[in-house]
């Protein structure tokens, strides 16, 4: 039976990716979870695992060449496979195919979604589509149906760049309306003037947007802010970066907050979780991926550290400084996004003493940390200087409720009021 | 052993979804407790085309002295109704054949019994019970059975009459009954329609309705409004005249011909409730064709039953319904396909009609048939063709020009570019589709 894998939709809102290179050849036997193309997007460069054993039948675009999520990306014979078998496939999963949650963006936290196996990957029964679902490159003159030229031209819309999805790729009239930015006098009437202007929305800034609003529109945000006075932490900083001067490497606050971060997850697990409403469950994670969201040219990005509750104050040093270089060179991959469990984001190195971040749906919550600064402290019934780190956090009230949160709080701020408290 | 598919009628929508399911890879068994091909092939599209065009040719043969043909008497010009079923039996025999041929091709088994649903994954007939993953329901419907002519022949019935009767009441609505009306007012009998409603084909464009009442209408055939009927035991009084009948014939509105089932599913008036997939209400139990309801037409049913194999691959269907023709076989012909007028004007889009008529085309006219015309439809930014009704001779036909025009999205400029030989009745498209405005 043939299957057709189409490019998954890797990290929701980016639409399309580059071929940077193929991995199999037409006539190849592959297995399934064997890297099938190399590609590149806005924001990741990435391996497309293929989701089924077989023989490659089909390959779709060359090398340099865009493809649009959802275009076909290989043909795959799935070997001894009756379409019975295949029927059964389908059935364990119906149209949803694999999902796996990837982390992805900002300050806020983004998330996205990775589809390894595109519905509709079964020709229909009319047949339709079988000859070239995918060659927009190969194909000079799109092919359109007359209504949808008509459109196109009446519109200045080149048509030879819209996605057609009509049988065999034509491109419909749909296609043409669906393509078209809506039409600025209908919607807002004329909005260029001299005094405002308008500019397309980069691929990342639609990922945001997504995100963000589903985040919002499927969470009960709750905020909690607090503030603790850190001159132990300061100091311990300080003598650490003292005796790792010839390291290379110098400690931020960061790596000792992952840490206290990654020791109050172990006794507090359910903000480790995720709610699971359809089947009314909450599925507890038994590792502690931390999103750091980093500011980069290109927009905001939420890398994960894996384990890091397992990873030393040096490992996690040298992980941020590896991840922050990627990010600025857009060289995340996949991997390096993915399976985020709980964000941590730093708005108050840019500055800002609280703020009420965005969850990173569908995790639990996010801690943020505003900006260190000195301030009058009452110690010892004397009035002193105190170096005092402003926190913020939101939670997803559906699933913890208040008082675990502060409980939570209170243990992450013990360790950074006593940093000695994380060698116990 | 389990059959991936099993489909309870062999009707368009049973023996069609078969064949695909066979050619899928399905392990697929089908049961009718009639014949193969259903409704439709034995009683319903073929058989009363074939009777039709007896009766077309009855009156070919009536007017051939205008052809030129001369030599027979008019007195001794008979229609033999047994010759006409018989004919009727070898197309529907020949067709039969070749639906088991493409079944045994493709592996699909076939049992002659009563099916009854006895769990999601059960069917039981012929005293055993067969498991499966999938049920497809096609079991089709028939005209509810009436409670003002209990008695009323039904259409099946018709091909076991030995002699027709001479003033048939037809009783009902819809598309079977004109052309039976006409059928009988061809071969020369004095047929009553007594009609449950107007207007008497309610999916057809307006002016495809009022060229047919016309055209009854000058053959004679009272259209009695049943609310307006006083009904006695052999006529009808209507306006204070009598309409004597010496039959009643039932070709009414269709009702649902339900296999019995459990689980019970859930039903629309009567029809059982399906998803976009043609899904019932207990997953895996599949319905098509007439049996749910949403189009009492052979080309549906079918088209219905391969989009369930496509869902039972787990091909995904697109949002939009299909378009279909709308296809009356009288003479002439009447043909329609997309939005009627009506449903234009209600969508609020600028539209226009592009009439053109028949009289004018050279072929119709040397076939002596060049009542009617075409309407073409069309909105008026880009001329995007959005429906297309005609009345001529082959009318059933040339309507899939337009239907392949509206699938491609194609406007009156392709009609009016396409060059179309001469002479044919297709010209008549170009002819409309070039005309200005
Ligand atoms: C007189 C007439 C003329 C028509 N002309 C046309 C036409 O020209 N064009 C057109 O498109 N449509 C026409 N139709 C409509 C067309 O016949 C139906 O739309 C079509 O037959 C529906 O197909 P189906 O597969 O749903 O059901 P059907 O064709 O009705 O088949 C259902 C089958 O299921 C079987 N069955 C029912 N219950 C059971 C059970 N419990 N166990 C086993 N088997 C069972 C029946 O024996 C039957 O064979 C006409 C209909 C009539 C009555």
């Amino acid at each position: 039976m043939r299957y057709i894998f189409k490019f998954p939709d890797i990290g929701e809102g980016l639409d399309e990716g580059k071929i940077i290179e193929w991995y199999v050849e037409k006539g190849q036997s592959i297995q399934s979870g064997d890297a099938l193309v190399k590609m590149e997007t806005d924001k990741v460069v990435t391996d497309i695992p293929s989701p089924k054993s077989g023989v490659i039948s089909a390959r779709y675009g060359s090398i340099g060449d865009s493809i649009k999520v959802g275009s076909a990306l290989v043909e795959i014979d799935i070997e001894g496979v009756e379409a019975k078998d295949a029927q059964d496939i389908n059935q364990e999963e119906p149209a949803k195919a694999v999902t796996e949650s990837v982390d992805e963006e900002g300050f806020g936290g983004v998330v996205g979604t990775i589809e390894l196996a595109g519905d509709g990957a079964y020709l229909p029964a009319g047949d339709e589509g079988i000859s070239s679902p995918n060659e927009p490159k190969a194909r000079k003159k799109a092919l359109a149906t007359p209504v949808a030229r008509a459109m196109a031209k009446d519109l200045g819309i080149d048509i030879n760049q819209v996605v057609g999805t009509g049988p065999a790729g034509r491109v419909t009239k749909k296609d043409i309306e669906s393509h078209r930015p809506p039409a600025p006098q209908r919607s807002v009437g004329s909005i260029e003037t001299p005094r405002q202007r308008t500019e397309p929305l980069s691929q990342i800034r639609k990922t945001i947007a997504k995100n963000m609003l589903r985040s919002k529109q499927n969470t009960a945000h709750m905020a909690i802010m607090e503030e603790v006075e850190v001159s132990t932490l300061i100091e311990a900083r300080s003598r650490l970066n003292e005796a790792l001067k010839h390291d290379q490497i110098k400690l931020s606050y960061l790596p000792f907050i992952i840490q206290a971060i990654a020791r109050a997850l172990k006794k507090h697990p359910v903000l480790n979780a995720e709610l699971d409403m359809e089947n009314e469950r909450i599925i507890y994670k038994d590792y502690i991926n931390l999103g750091i969201a980093m500011d980069t040219d290109d927009g905001l990005v939420v890398p994960v550290i894996h384990d890091a509750d397992k990873k030393s104050l040096t490992d996690l040093a040298h992980e941020i400084k590896s991840l922050a270089d990627k990010a600025r060179e857009r060289k995340l991959t996949l991997d390096d996004l993915k399976d985020g469990t709980f964000s941590i984001t730093s708005y108050g190195s840019i500055g800002g003493y609280f703020a009420v971040p965005v969850i990173a749906y569908p995790q639990v919550a996010i801690f943020g940390i505003g900006r260190i600064a000195q301030k009058p402290v009452v110690k010892d019934g004397e009035i002193v200087i105190g170096n005092i780190m402003p926190i913020s956090m939101s939670v997803d009230h559906r699933i913890v409720d208040g008082a675990e949160v502060s409980r939570f709080v209170n243990d992450v701020l013990s360790y950074l009021k006593d940093p000695i408290l994380l060698l116990a | 052993m389990t059959y991936d598919l099993i489909i309870i009628g062999s009707g368009p929508a049973g023996y069609v979804g078969a064949i695909k399911a066979g050619q899928r890879g399905l392990k697929t068994l089908v049961i009718d407790k009639k014949y193969i091909g259903g409704m439709c092939l034995n009683w319903g599209c073929i058989p009363t085309k074939s009777i039709l065009e007896s009766a077309k040719t009855y009156q070919k043969v009536l007017h051939a002295a205008d052809f030129g043909v001369t030599g027979i008497k008019a007195e001794e010009i008979a229609f033999d109704w047994q010759q006409a079923v018989t004919r009727t039996r070898k197309i529907v025999a020949k067709l039969s054949r070749g639906i088991e041929f493409l079944w045994k091709k493709n592996g699909v088994e076939f049992l002659r019994a009563e099916a009854k649903i006895i769990s999601p994954t059960q069917v039981e007939a012929d005293k055993r019970v067969f498991e499966t993953k999938n049920i497809l329901i096609a079991t089709g419907s028939r005209p509810a059975p009436r409670d003002d002519f209990p008695d009323a022949l039904s259409l099946e019935d018709l091909y076991s009459l030995p002699v027709l009767p001479e003033k048939p009441l037809l009783v009902g609505r819809g598309a079977n009954l004109v052309e039976l009306a006409q059928f009988f007012q061809m071969i020369g009998k004095a047929p009553i329609i007594l009609a449950d409603d107007l207007p008497l084909m309610p999916a057809l464009d307006a002016s495809l309705e009022d060229f047919m009442l016309k055209k009854m209408s000058k053959a004679k055939i009272p259209l009695i409004p049943v609310i307006d009927a006083q009904i006695k035991d052999k006529s009808v009084s209507y306006k204070d005249k009598d309409y004597p009948f010496d039959m009643v014939i039932n070709a009414g509105f269709r009702s649902a011909v339900l296999p019995q089932m459990e689980p019970q599913l859930k039903l629309e008036d009567g029809f059982i409730a399906t998803d976009r997939r043609h899904m019932s209400s207990t997953d895996g139990i599949y319905a098509a064709g007439d049996v749910n309801g949403k189009g009492y037409l052979a080309h549906v049913a079918s088209a219905q039953a391969l989009e369930v194999i496509d869902s039972i691959m787990g091909v995904d269907l697109p949002d939009e319904e299909r378009r279909y023709p709308l296809n009356i076989y009288t003479d002439p012909e009447l043909a329609q396909i997309g939005m009627t007028e009506a449903q234009i004007k209600a969508q609020g889009i600028d539209y226009q009609v592009k009439q053109y008529s028949m009289s004018a085309n050279g072929k119709a006219l040397t076939e002596g048939s060049s009542e009617g015309f075409i309407r073409i439809i069309h909105e008026t930014k880009y001329n995007q063709v959005l429906g297309v009704q005609m009345v001529s001779a082959n009318a059933t036909d040339l309507i899939s020009e337009a239907g392949i025009l509206m699938e491609l999205e194609g406007s009156t400029y392709e009609l009016a570019r396409t060059i179309h030989a001469h002479p044919t009745v297709s010209e008549i498209y170009m002819d409309a589709g070039g005309m200005d405005g």
